[in-house]
């Protein structure tokens, strides 16, 4: 079967969620493995299911800033997606495509990002467990999830960073600061615009080829039901406080 | 209500947040950037250490049984760190 390709739209916050998890429902019943492209507008951040949103997360610095916010079924850290900075992938198969092994997954998927990286002349590296840096700082985050034999991983690729207002949405903790010996937090992270004449629209081709390449693939669109989930979705899950707030 | 934090060498950020009563655990949260397949297991290891004795070898000891039996795997973080998180926290 080949694979769908949803190109880039723009999605809010609970949106966007709700899509990724309407779409594993959809491959679980035997829809097409899908690559998605998004942007976040407005502005969001999205925290890991297992993170306290309140300890993330300034909440009155996104009030301020009309930043969103949302809470992953995915693990791992806090991200700022920023609508003029950041494109967002997912990619939704049958788990077996990928194997048990979870690393593995991850190195495999995330060497298509090194590829599109590579076509942009930055050299980056994927560093377990699931980030992918260059010259040491982050480019690209990436977070997987499994269930009912449907793998789902999603991640950010940092286009343009603006590291103030990153940092002034999300609290980042100082065990995490001092573990990297980097004092100040801008210096975690970079991006495709720091390291290559890309445009936005280049960084977003080069994902598509690199995460095309080899593949079967047909560029697709949402169906009626997974927009109808994924609206049902929204609503009662991702943007209730229940699921924000839950730990 | 204690809390604490423990970075994992090369691993991720836990975080606790532990009430205690008479030696035991009375009730716990856990946090962090961590993994953990299937993400419902963190909600069992809380409910199954509620009221489990503050001991830390023994609070492992039900976190690695209760991963085994959920078939759970947990990356970026081993059952021995979330019980050194919990003992600090409950200090």
């Amino acid at each position: 079967m080949n694979w769908r390709v949803i190109p880039l739209e723009t999605c809010n916050a609970a949106t966007a969620m709700a899509l990724d998890e309407a779409c594993g429902e959809y491959v679980k019943a035997g829809g097409p493995q899908t690559i998605r492209f998004w942007r976040w507008k407005p502005s969001a951040v999205s925290i890991g299911c297992f993170q306290s949103l309140e300890e993330e997360v300034d909440l009155a610095a996104c009030k301020r800033l009309g930043v969103d916010f949302v809470r992953r079924r995915t693990g791992g850290g806090a991200v700022y997606h920023d609508y003029e900075g950041e494109i967002t992938y997912s990619i939704t198969a049958p788990e077996h495509f990928f194997g048990k092994d979870i690393t593995a997954s991850y190195k495999l998927i995330c060497g298509w990002l090194v590829d599109a990286f590579a076509q942009l002349g930055i050299a980056a590296e994927f560093k377990p467990i699931n980030d992918i840096i260059t010259g040491g700082k982050k480019i690209s985050g990436n977070a997987q999830t499994r269930r009912g034999g449907v793998l789902l991983q999603h991640g950010t690729i940092l286009y343009d960073v603006n590291v103030r207002k990153m940092f002034s949405v999300l609290r980042v903790s100082k065990e995490k600061i001092s573990d990297k010996m980097i004092a100040a937090a801008e210096e975690r992270v970079t991006s495709v615009k720091k390291m290559s004449p890309a445009t936005y629209e280049q960084t977003y081709d080069a994902l598509v080829a690199a995460f095309t390449k080899g593949k079967e693939t047909g560029i697709g669109k949402w169906t009626d039901a997974e927009l109808l989930r994924a609206k049902e979705l929204a609503e009662t899950k991702y943007k209730t406080k229940e699921w924000n707030f839950q730990r | 209500m204690g809390s604490a934090a423990l970075k994992v060498q090369g691993g991720k950020l836990l975080k606790a947040r532990v009430e205690t009563s008479g030696g035991r655990i009375a009730s716990l949260k856990l946090t962090g950037d961590f993994f953990l397949h299937p993400e419902e297991t963190l909600a069992e290891i809380e409910t199954a250490l509620t009221n489990h004795q503050l001991n830390e070898s023994a609070i492992t000891a039900t976190i690695s049984s209760l991963l085994q039996k959920n078939n759970a795997q947990l990356i970026g973080a081993a059952p021995e760190d979330f019980a050194k998180v919990i003992m600090e926290a409950s200090k």
